[in-house]
């Protein structure tokens, strides 16, 4: 059985005639990461808002189903996606410190996540945050609980964010533009750990980005996206060394490379 | 005075003359502690006639306070910054006002840089009013004129920015920097809140306008490989450091400097092998607001010495055009 099920969905927001994604589908199997592409406003970040159930301001599923491990996520209650969400499917952002209440201390809300979703006394809970935490890279976990997000640099944020959704080992992780806030090398630092979740874990994943480079060096397969639509689908080395639609071209040719096309 | 009008009077080998250069320019800041804050340590760059130079650093390595201490915003703690012969910093009154609109300056967010009230055609033709230049009557002329230097169809003068894309609305930033005909465009991070295909065709733009005016660009970017297609020097920051500058053809083949490489192993290509693990220097740069003596990038080099804790590396020659700080080279 496959992990995740996408048919054939069409999304529109309130009375906008127009959907914002239409007929997008994509099967995955465990373990397996697939990178969304495209430009601002292809909708990309509205496909993984539509798995999780967080489509905003009066956003909708059309038509289609959503199926995670065969049951359908459309019609869920809230009690539902309460088990769901946060253990079985996390999610992260662009920039976890900005998802995190500024005014309260990581190990505070890191504390409050675990016991939402697990029974587990205040110790325990903040213990196996300090523990999430290292595993994630980060020295003395204890000094990060206590501190507050803007204490932290882009990169350690990210990893809080990252600690946090795998502590209850998801078996899916939706990634909305994880890296894109970050420096080059810290970058290459968060897409290592991602690599290295999927080794340890087998956490399948749907990675959003305008970056196409680190979209496909992170991908098994590639979606490339625009205006709603998927204008090219496929495994990576498919949709890089043949893609199929001359968007999809264009959209590679004006990705700036080390000692490619000079503008001087 | 006959050494500087020597300098930017020099034509050397085809190479063109030098309109401004920053002659050891040291920005202090106070955090809110009351710490000092190393912004840019003794940072000594060219710009020259038509073309550009790109700084490219990480997040709080100074790229930004440099630069907007060439359009002024604050003067230097230390150091001088000669243009036409004269050292800006020292200006005040009309003789700063009638330098600015020499250098103008091109921001990061479009969306951020414009008056959300005003129509496009009073935002690209107010310096031009505020100096005097045009009168009320020939505004919509000129805007036009001005739209279409940047290949905007003309009735977008009658727009206001909220209804334009951010590729556009960039436009209309260039179009506002070009009405007062400056030598020197700054743009500090000019494409990075675009998509890359829109990227492309304003980076196509800018190099067009460079050709056609002899404008010289000073370029702020973090992608390193943008910024090596275009610029024709490059010069990498670290921490208020500049660590290496190099022409911009040679970053791929020829970038010495410890700091650089590590910024070229971590790009994402289209074209890299994508079953080679990425390369990165695991830690992370320190604060600004305590950088350890001797070499800024110690802590994460991999050839540091003995020397690189005590000593800082001056920036050196070490090729034509080619110019690194550190002790291992």
């Amino acid at each position: 059985m496959d992990l995740l099920n996408v048919k054939d969905i069409t999304v529109t927001y309130g009375r906008n005639p127009r959907p914002t994604i239409e007929h997008f589908s994509l099967d995955m199997k465990e373990g397996e990461i697939v990178s969304i592409v495209g430009e601002s406003g292809s909708g990309k970040t509205t496909v993984i808002r539509a798995i999780l159930g967080l489509l905003p301001g009066g956003g909708k599923v059309d038509q289609g189903d959503i199926l995670f491990q065969g049951q359908s996520l459309l019609n869920l209650k809230k009690e539902q996606w309460r088990e769901l969400r946060g253990s079985q499917i996390s999610m992260i952002f662009q920039d976890s410190g900005a998802m995190i209440n500024p005014i309260r201390r990581i190990g505070d809300q890191f504390v409050e996540y675990i016991r939402t979703h697990q029974k587990m006394s205040r110790k325990e809970a903040w213990n196996k945050g300090v523990e999430m935490l290292e595993k994630m890279r980060l020295p003395s976990g204890d000094t990060i609980m206590r501190n507050y997000p803007f204490q932290l640099s882009g990169g350690m944020r990210q990893r809080v964010g990252i600690a946090m959704s795998m502590t209850f080992q998801p078996k899916l992780l939706l990634a909305d533009e994880p890296t894109s806030a970050l420096d080059v090398t810290t970058q290459a630092q968060i897409v290592r750990q991602f690599m290295e979740l999927r080794e340890s874990y087998g956490t399948a994943m749907i990675v959003v980005t305008h970056n196409i480079g680190v979209a496909a060096y992170m991908a098994d397969k590639l979606i490339v996206m625009q205006y709603g639509k998927v204008v090219d689908a496929g495994t990576r080395d498919e949709v890089m060394n043949n893609p199929a639609s001359e968007y999809t071209k264009n959209l590679l040719a004006a990705v700036p490379e080390m000692g490619g096309k000079r503008y001087v | 005075m006959s050494e500087r009008e020597n300098l930017f009077s020099e034509t050397a080998g085809g190479v063109p003359p030098v309109i401004m250069e920053a002659r050891h320019v040291t920005k202090k800041f106070t955090t809110a502690g009351g710490r000092p804050l190393l912004a840019c340590s003794d940072v000594s760059l060219q710009v020259r006639k038509g073309q550009t130079l790109g700084i490219v650093g990480e997040s709080g390595c100074g790229k930004s306070s440099f630069v907007k201490m060439i359009v002024q915003m604050y003067p230097p703690t230390e150091g001088e910054i000669i243009y036409n012969g004269k050292d800006i910093t020292k200006f005040k009154g009309e003789e700063l006002r009638q330098c600015r609109r020499k250098i103008q300056m091109v921001f990061q967010d479009p969306a951020a840089a414009f008056h959300p009230k005003m129509k496009i055609m009073d935002i690209v033709t107010e310096p031009l009013l505020n100096f005097r230049l045009i009168k009320k009557s020939e505004k919509e002329a000129k805007a036009k004129e001005l739209l279409r230097m940047v290949d905007l169809p003309e009735d977008f003068v009658y727009r206001f920015p909220h209804n334009m894309s951010g590729g556009q609305r960039q436009r209309v930033g260039i179009a506002r920097a070009l009405a007062l005909e400056p030598e020197i465009i700054v743009c500090d991070e000019a494409t990075s809140a675009l998509d890359v295909s829109v990227q492309d065709r304003v980076i196509e733009l800018l190099v067009k306008l460079q050709k056609e005016k002899g404008i010289s660009f000073v370029f702020i970017c973090h992608d390193m490989a943008l910024i090596q297609s275009f610029a024709h020097q490059v010069a990498v920051m670290y921490l208020g450091n500049i660590v290496e500058v190099l022409p911009g053809s040679e970053v791929a083949a020829n970038a010495k400097h410890p700091y650089t490489q590590a910024m070229l192993g971590a790009i994402f290509s289209t074209k890299m092998d994508f079953t080679k693990k990425i390369e990165s220097i695991e830690s992370e740069a320190p604060s600004p607001a305590d950088v350890p003596p001797g070499c800024p990038f110690q802590n994460r080099c991999d050839r540091c010495m003995e020397i690189c804790r005590t000593q800082k590396p001056k920036l050196t020659e070490i090729g034509p055009g080619h110019q690194a700080a550190c002790h291992a080279l």
